[in-house]
């Protein structure tokens, strides 16, 4: 997977000319150029992405601040309301909970799940695919039959399985979708290193009498890790989808954390009646999941400005 | 050719044994027992006891084992306590279910994707492309039991269109497989314009275009003959992953298949069913890839199969 793609003999045809009156490049030619639209996609899809990110970050994180009723006040003389009837923005549900106030406490427990399992997987797939890419080796070998074996797992069942074992406490999902998603991250680090390892600097770092650690660490890490947290940051929308899919089934984090999966499982049952409890509910989902997925796509797509002297 | 099928073969079946192997080992470690959920909650000690006696769950853990590979080998995992049938039976009589699914999601991911994916590949960065792109963005990043949820009130319960579980009829199978094919299709899509945006930038598509060679046939005969590795490696590997069970789509929508069979045999701590859902699932994925391997030699005439494998 190429992350800068084939656009970059073009960058520098997508440069304003220094003397337009000189040139046969015009500003409409240039406006047209592969590499202008390009910029022009990812600074949209950077700019919608935000929009949708922040719709959801910024209510979930002002959750305790907000005017809002408490995520678990039941009041069964109000159950079932429909959107914006008494103040409730987003309706209640069945036992007259505030349905806002529910998605957005249950948005900070899924969202922690989320995070705290990107960081994990992160830090274990970034560490064993560049020990994997620059070791080489038995170390290597090892690491990719791993990264094998876990593909051909039916990877939800596993989930489910491991779940059951440890009980469903928020520490054990989380430590669970990281394990599902290190592969990915530890796969993209090891052959981005394995192409940084050939470099003249590491020669001559070696040459300096680096120890290999060192040179790991402190110079060909520095080098990948940009793009390894892009991918890290695709991998937060999968986790939050990955864990609402945990809710959804029953093995999510168990009450009284009211998570994105399990509201919505539980409103399944009155979807005749009460459309909103899964419709809006879900919508929160993806307008966050969109967001991050386009700030991800955006980012990777960005043109990566020159470093003096790189 | 035949000794790399009979290591390809080796590998899949080593592989297929270590996962049985660890499932055996998880679900012996996790909590709750099955003779409970057997018997209920009113059973006494000694009913109890005599259920373990008759699965035999109070021996050791190795002698269970033991005997739990004895009956792989025969292809007998013993009876379901669940369904009081052979659970390899169980498993063989729901496998059709969700092997119709997920032939039909792969079918129609991959007449829906390729297209769309070569649609956008042609015309990238342009307005239209930036609208289709974000689209299939939102198509990956809807959770699929809310897909299905959405779908299945749209199309089953407003507009009664198509029944709204199980697979009584043909119409029964429109819904699930749009749930599923919804993501799949937004995922494939993005891959055949990303293979596509490289190939149509490569050099060698320079050459032809300079030679003449129409736009069709640069795409689809030049191009698409390049993508179609990748391309149709990623359509294999997904179906494969469906055998092992679209377990919630399955769930979501009642569907009599291994995904919704596998989350009942967890909870009822059924561990005949679930070593023979894993078994058998893990089976089919693992000859699935071996097709998908087989074929690559007729997609790109340049791959040969024994190096390839040393490579």
């Amino acid at each position: 997977m190429s992350l800068s793609d084939t656009a970059t003999p073009a960058a520098s045809a997508a440069q304003p000319p220094r003397t337009p009156s000189a040139s046969a490049v015009t500003k409409e030619l240039v406006a047209k150029a592969g590499a202008t639209r390009r910029r022009n996609a990812a600074k949209w899809k950077l700019r919608i992405g935000a929009v949708c990110t922040l719709i959801v970050i910024i209510p979930i994180l002002l959750a305790q601040v907000l005017p809002l009723p408490d995520a678990n006040h039941q009041d069964l003389s109000a159950r079932r309301l429909a959107p914006l009837v008494d103040g409730h923005l987003f309706g209640t549900d069945q036992l007259g909970r505030d349905l806002l106030s529910r998605v957005l406490h249950g948005g900070q427990v899924s969202l922690t799940i989320g995070i705290l399992a990107v960081v994990v997987s992160g830090a274990i797939g970034i560490i064993l695919g560049a020990a994997a890419g620059y070791f080489g080796g038995w170390v290597d070998t090892v690491v990719s039959r791993v990264l094998e074996a876990q593909m051909s797992l039916p990877l939800l069942m596993m989930l489910l399985l491991v779940v059951a074992l440890f009980g469903p406490s928020i520490p054990v999902i989380t430590f669970v979708i990281a394990i599902a998603q290190w592969p990915e991250v530890a796969r993209l680090t090891r052959s981005m290193v394995l192409v940084e390892r050939e470099k003249p600097y590491v020669s001559a770092a070696r040459i300096l009498g680096l120890h290999r650690i060192q040179i790991l660490i402190q110079h060909i890490i520095p080098n990948v890790i940009k793009q390894a947290t892009l991918v890290v940051l695709l991998l937060l929308a999968q986790a939050v989808l990955l864990e609402s899919a945990l809710s959804f089934l029953g093995a999510g984090p168990q009450r009284p954390f009211a998570t994105w999966g399990r509201i919505i499982s539980d409103g399944q049952d009155y979807i005749t009646t009460s459309w909103w409890m899964v419709t809006l509910p879900g919508l929160v989902i993806v307008l966050m999941v969109v967001g991050v997925n386009l700030l991800g796509d955006g980012l990777r797509d960005r043109p990566r400005r020159k470093k003096k002297g790189a | 050719m035949t000794k790399y099928i009979l290591k390809r073969l080796g590998q899949g079946l080593l592989t297929v044994f270590l996962t049985v192997s660890t499932v055996f080992i998880l679900i012996r470690l996790a909590p709750g027992d099955p003779a409970v959920s057997y018997a209920g909650p009113l059973a006494t000690t000694e009913q109890l006891a005599k259920v373990r006696e008759q699965f035999g769950l109070d021996r050791p853990l190795l002698e269970q084992y033991w005997i739990f590979l004895q009956q792989l080998f025969t292809g007998n995992l013993g009876t379901s306590y669940s369904f009081q049938a052979p659970a390899m039976q169980v498993v063989a009589e729901r496998m059709p279910y969700t092997l119709t699914l997920a032939t039909a999601s792969i079918l129609l991911t991959a007449v829906v994707a390729i297209p769309l994916g070569v649609w956008m590949a042609r015309r990238p960065d342009t307005n239209r492309e930036l609208g289709v792109n974000v689209l299939t963005i939102a198509g990956q990043s809807m959770p699929d039991f809310w897909t299905g949820i959405m779908l299945l009130t749209g199309f089953a319960v407003l507009i009664p269109l198509f029944p709204a579980s199980g697979f009584a009829t043909w119409g029964g199978l429109v819904l699930p497989t749009v749930t599923i094919a919804t993501l799949q299709i937004a995922l494939i899509s993005r891959m055949v314009r990303r293979e596509m945006t490289s190939n149509f930038a490569a050099p060698y598509l320079t050459v032809a275009r300079s030679r003449g060679v129409g736009s069709p046939a640069l795409t689809w005969r030049y191009a698409m003959g390049n993508s179609a590795i990748p391309v149709f490696t990623a359509l294999g590997t997904r179906f494969a992953a469906m055998l092992n069970g679209v377990v919630v789509v399955e769930v979501v929508f009642a569907w009599p298949g291994v995904g919704s069979l596998i989350v009942r045999a967890l909870e009822t701590r059924d561990y005949p069913l679930i070593q023979a859902t894993v078994l058998l699932t893990a089976l089919l994925a693992v000859a699935v890839q071996l097709v998908i391997d087989l074929a690559y030699p007729l997609l790109d005439p340049r791959v040969r199969l024994g190096k390839a494998a040393a490579a």
